[in-house]
């Protein structure tokens, strides 16, 4: 059981403020769990807490992307407060996944509530266009941003440091099946950011290489996936010459328009 | 066509690159990304445009139109119409290049960015981060600081193809988005065996002595890891065909999960 100071606070919510901005304009990708939760542990003085708790976390988050402008449940928040909740109650960190999730959807909806009110500022936007004033455009995008990033700070100080009693409380009163409950979720979890993954890239004809990398993961033990990757480049590589083979053949055919009627 | 007249210099092409990274900086769903991807390109702009007030104006308007595209690959994009506006050529051109290339572009992107750099850079460093080695972190790290610097070199790319660019995105974006699709679909079917886990603890009583184990005695049997298989496909149908909400299916695998560990079945 350990507490977080007033300096361990305000030092995680200046790094959510650098961290939101580069979440925001996904920039470094500094936002993902796995740095987050490692320097969470650099601040909180237990680094090896937030390695563990930050490669777990980024493989939950792994498939909540916010690819197509779509946002996950929120990464930063997620590395932060797995790592803090570990490190602050002395739970496993698998459990504290799922004790962070709240946080992790507070901070969501905030980002959702943006995207939809900062489409009132671009009329304004539009004004700045029409007089050529690029000065006035620019402010209003640093402004926007620095919204985002106060948010960030003042989200995670409260998480850390205001709240942080109440989250003892909460994991100490926890019977055992609930604390296990959390671990078998944050196990299952994965599944779901997987089954997003699927639905935007799943089509019938790329079956064969998800049996091939499934075979590959649960027959060769290894300590990661390095193996799998390798052999999903070599089908690429090989797809990739296939197809360009036959865009070239489909441009031979169509120049030749006699040939177009023989062909097949 | 017109005379070239150069203004905006190798430097200025890097700089671009760099502050494309402003592309988000007042995201909202009426517009999206267009007032970064227009910030982005105001300092080049004012050098193309000098004087001519009602030119950056006109320029300013246009690239305020609704854009979604890559992080990674827009300074392709503005590298392209920057070269566009440096010449002065049609603003149909550059706005109709825009609107034709932006899609694509976001397509390849998140194939590639999302879709497969990031679950096998995060699969391959989270498996050393659970280990407690920094190595994890360090080479996430390293991997996205390339990418990112990677993002000077797209831009030039653009502004060198000029309007070569929209043949080239054209007849390859397929097969590029495709051949990576495929390296996405192998690591997500590998990703799948490997990190997600459901492990049932029921035994069924056969006699006193003797109980069969659900789990090594039966689905082990069947075939090693197909739960977390067969839950994965449950999600990926019920998000593909019912369309529910992620949100949902996450407080629903957190309930069922607290709910069987609670009856003893997890």
């Amino acid at each position: 059981m350990h507490s977080i100071t007033l300096v361990q606070g305000l030092l995680l919510a200046i790094l959510a403020v650098i961290v939101g901005i580069d979440f925001w304009l996904e920039a470094l990708f500094l936002f993902r769990p796995i740095i987050v939760g490692t320097l969470t542990g650099l601040i909180l003085g237990d680094l090896q807490t937030g390695l563990i708790a930050g490669g777990l976390t980024e493989l939950a988050f792994a498939g909540l992307t916010p690819a197509g402008g779509t946002q996950p449940p929120n990464p930063i928040l997620a590395g932060i407060m797995t790592t803090v909740i570990a490190y602050t109650t002395g739970t496993d960190p698998k459990t504290a996944i799922g004790l962070a999730l709240p946080f992790s959807f507070l901070m969501q909806y905030i980002i959702l509530f943006y995207y939809s009110s900062f489409s009132f500022f671009m009329p304004k936007a539009d004004k700045y266009a029409e007089e050529a004033n690029t000065s006035g455009l620019i402010r209003l995008n640093i402004l926007t941003t620095a919204i985002v990033a106060i948010s960030y700070g003042v989200v995670v100080f409260l998480s850390v440091y205001v709240a942080q009693d109440l989250m003892k409380i909460l994991v100490k009163s926890m019977p055992v099946w609930l604390g296990h409950g959390f671990e078998i979720a944050g196990g299952i979890l994965p599944a779901v950011g997987f089954g997003m993954l699927l639905k935007v890239m799943m089509k019938g004809q790329y079956v064969p290489y998800f049996i091939i990398g499934f075979f590959i993961a649960s027959f060769i033990p290894f300590s990661n996936l390095l193996p799998v990757a390798v052999i999903g480049a070599a089908l690429a590589i090989y797809e990739y010459f296939n197809s360009k083979n036959k865009l070239v053949k489909n441009e031979m055919m169509a120049m030749n328009g006699d040939d177009y009627n023989e062909g097949i | 066509m017109k005379e070239s007249k150069r203004v905006l210099t190798k430097k200025d092409i890097t700089k671009l690159g760099l502050l494309s990274s402003f592309l988000q900086a007042s995201f909202n769903y009426e517009r999206m990304q267009a007032g970064g991807f227009t910030v982005a390109q105001l300092p080049f702009l004012k050098k193309i445009y000098k004087n001519d007030k009602k030119g950056l104006s006109e320029a300013m308007t246009d690239d305020l139109e609704f854009i979604n595209t890559h992080p990674n690959f827009v300074g392709f994009l503005m590298g392209l119409l920057l070269f566009l506006e440096e010449n002065h050529e049609d603003r149909a051109i550059i706005k109709g290049l825009k609107v034709a290339l932006f899609g694509p572009l976001a397509g390849i992107g998140d194939a590639i960015f999302w879709f497969t750099i990031l679950p096998i850079v995060a699969g391959i460093c989270s498996s050393f981060a659970m280990q407690g080695n920094a190595l994890g972190p360090i080479l996430f790290f390293s991997v996205y600081l390339t990418i990112f610097l990677l993002r000077i070199v797209w831009t030039h790319l653009g502004y060198n193809l000029g309007t070569k660019a929209i043949d080239l995105i054209k007849t390859n974006s397929q097969i590029i988005s495709k051949a990576a699709s495929i390296l996405g679909i192998t690591v997500i079917g590998g990703l799948i065996a490997s990190y997600v886990h459901i492990n049932v603890v029921s035994k069924i009583a056969i006699n006193a002595k003797h109980a069969v184990s659900l789990q090594t005695d039966f689905f082990d049997k069947i075939f090693p890891n197909i739960l977390p298989l067969g839950y994965t496909l449950l999600i990926f149908y019920l998000l593909k065909k019912k369309n529910v909400s992620p949100v949902i299916l996450i407080l629903t695998t957190f309930i069922l999960a607290i709910l069987l560990s609670f009856i003893g079945v997890l």
